[in-house]
């Protein structure tokens, strides 16, 4: 008679194991490392005497500065996922209804086609295009247009045109899988009952997008306030974000303490807007599950 | 079963553990062959300096001393050695420019001065490669002052203060004062052109706000790559960074103040718990042997520290190669400013920011 208290473990389960371990190595040690870091006076694994601070998260308190830094962040962050959606969903829903198998394909290609590129190549391509001597500023004062060049870069709109180019193929590959799998009947049913094109989309198809809005969103918006090349060349060093100062302690300050702070705030701001997405979007679309 | 069959059985285990056991001597055999080979790992340049050191400069040297130089040119080194083994550094022997060896010294990651006995060539270096501004021993020196396009039509330039002109704005280049040796340095100079010395940090800040529009970059490369594009007419450079595109026709020459050029030291120290310190100190001597020193010089156009060496005329006219010219230099107060980085990083920060 097998004995019925032993607990049985499902072989599946250590399917999962592989990736558990790897998640918890490369994702919560990091993490817990930089809290760790963040209130120590030092480096435990070379100083001798360390002990325990809240100096650096006093700091970021303190100086106005850094609160600037991170309000310039978010406000990047927020602008890229507000534009990238904005440009992405319609993309997005013409990818997800168009019939023309060879169509999806062109378009899919048109959108995955700038992925094949470095993110430093694309960002070096837009600084041939927005600089002073670069293309658009040559083009306009050739036509008479401008006298002196216009200021496309080196200030937070050439970062965020920057970083929309580069994230919006995750916008609308997310978007388009969730669109596709709106039951088109649906829409239909809504025009046999006198709604306009319009309402339908407004009444129908966007509510039934909000997951894919609210993925697409999330993954831009953690890209972009964690981007660092794009701010820094299209930023001319002139925008300070968190990514920057956190490697300028790093690398021209050697105050790693400081960084790890730097770090955990970025952190816990994220959270906090990414809860507080989900509850908003929860609330305007009825689906109490997105809570 | 003939003899020959059981001679030569060849089974698919056999065969694959055979070509495992290959395969690994192959791969094993450099690793095998340099057991005993010295390993003496140091940072480096990229770029010039990166090119003649791996073709020439550092061959020479592992086939005289019998060792193996691992040179790392990945930017930054501090971190990397602050975050190894104080006992077993990532680095024996640490070449940046000054600032940063002035951190590591107040880290107690290098050795404040290195032993003239055991590095002989130091007898003939240049009193400021060894002076109390310098950690460790100078083997090279540039000349900061102001690089400027030619053919704008901003007619002569003599002074610093040229560079707050008005006819500049919005074409004058600068740096990322926290990331970069040369904007810090700069930030002294300000404080002795408009208030009462290196240290004068309140007329160094007003000075800096009045360089506004000012186009900012990190590294004295991006800095040329600026200036001879056109985006910038004039900026802070050091004099390699315009003598090295000499006899390409390009547009672009060095400026030497009347006030003094600022000095950027190439920088090499030893790190204390470093178990090839002998190597080490060969290395240091061997990098400031007049042959070495006139190579890397004729190469990259730095200054040498060695007295002794006699370079070629054309680089003898521009580079610092007499006490007449040396004197020229300004020493930075590295270990001053070091104390007042997050002070002065935080106010500069604020001052460029769009």
């Amino acid at each position: 008679m097998p004995a019925t208290g032993a607990p049985r473990v499902n072989s599946l389960a250590l399917l999962i194991l592989p990736s558990a371990l790897l998640f918890a190595l490369f994702f919560f040690l990091p993490i817990g490392l930089m809290a760790v870091m963040s209130v120590l006076t030092g480096n435990p694994v070379v100083m001798p005497h360390v002990g325990f601070t809240a100096k650096h998260y006093a700091r970021i308190g303190n100086d106005s500065y850094y609160l600037e830094v991170i309000w310039t962040t978010l406000r990047i962050g927020l602008w890229t996922t507000i534009v990238a959606l904005v440009i992405g969903y319609p993309l997005a829903h013409w990818m997800a209804r168009i019939r023309s198998r060879s169509g999806h394909a062109l378009l899919l290609m048109a959108v995955l086609a700038p992925m094949l590129t470095g993110i430093v190549v694309r960002t070096f391509a837009w600084m041939t295009l927005l600089s002073d001597k670069g293309v658009i500023n040559q083009v306009l004062a050739a036509l008479g247009l401008i006298s002196t060049p216009l200021q496309l870069m080196y200030n937070e709109s050439g970062i965020i045109i920057g970083l929309v180019h580069i994230y919006v193929p995750f916008m609308v590959l997310t978007l388009t899988g969730v669109i596709g799998r709106i039951d088109e009947r649906l829409e239909q049913a809504a025009e046999n009952l006198g709604a306009s094109p319009w309402r339908t989309f407004l009444e129908v198809t966007l509510p039934l997008s909000l997951p894919g809005i609210l993925a697409g969103s999330l993954l831009v918006f953690a890209l972009a306030i964690s981007a660092y090349v794009t701010p820094i060349l299209l930023g001319g060093f002139q925008i300070m974000t968190l990514p920057i100062l956190i490697y300028q302690q790093i690398s021209a300050n050697f105050n790693v303490g400081f960084a790890a702070a730097l770090g955990m705030v970025l952190l816990a701001i994220s959270l906090m807007l990414v809860i507080a997405y989900n509850h908003v979007l929860g609330l305007v679309s009825g689906q109490r599950e997105l809570q | 079963m003939t003899a020959s069959s059981r001679r030569f059985s060849l089974s698919r285990r056999r065969l694959l553990t055979a070509a495992a056991s290959l395969g690994a001597g192959v791969i094993a055999a450099p690793y095998v062959a340099r057991a005993d080979e010295a390993v003496l790992n140091v940072t480096g340049w990229g770029g010039k300096w990166g090119e003649v050191m791996k073709a020439e400069i550092g061959p020479a040297f592992e086939t005289e001393f019998k060792c193996k130089l691992k040179t790392d040119t990945a930017l930054p080194f501090l971190p990397k050695l602050q975050a190894s083994s104080r006992s077993a550094p990532v680095y024996d022997v640490l070449h940046t420019n000054s600032n940063e060896q002035w951190a590591a010294v107040e880290m107690g990651l290098v050795e404040p001065k290195v032993d003239p006995r055991l590095v002989p060539n130091i007898a003939d270096v240049y009193p400021y490669a060894v002076s109390d501004k310098i950690v460790g021993v100078c083997i090279f020196t540039s000349a900061i002052g102001l690089g400027m396009r030619t053919d704008k039509g901003y007619g002569s330039i003599t002074s610093w203060k040229d560079y707050w002109d008005a006819k500049f704005n919005g074409a004058r280049g600068g740096y990322v004062i926290p990331a970069n040796s040369l904007g810090q340095a700069f930030v002294m100079m300000c404080g002795t052109l408009f208030g009462k010395g290196q240290t004068d940090l309140d007329a160094a800040y007003a000075a800096l706000e009045k360089l506004k529009p000012i186009k900012l970059v990190d590294f004295t490369g991006a800095m040329e790559k600026l200036i001879l594009s056109g985006e910038a007419g004039i900026g802070i450079l050091h004099d390699s960074g315009i003598y090295r595109y000499d006899g390409q026709n390009q547009p672009v020459d060095f400026v030497t103040p009347k006030e003094g050029v600022l000095s950027l030291e190439q920088v090499l120290s030893i790190t204390p718990g470093s178990k090839a310190k002998e190597l080490g100190n060969a290395y240091i001597n061997y990098m400031l042997r007049p042959d070495v020193q006139k190579r890397l010089a004729e190469t990259v156009w730095y200054s040498p520290a060695n007295k002794q060496v006699k370079l070629d005329a054309k680089y003898d006219a521009k580079l610092l190669t007499t006490p007449e010219k040396v004197s020229k230099l300004i020493q930075v107060d590295w270990k001053w400013y070091n104390a007042q980085k997050d002070e002065i990083d935080s106010r500069v920060n604020r001052i460029f920011r769009a």
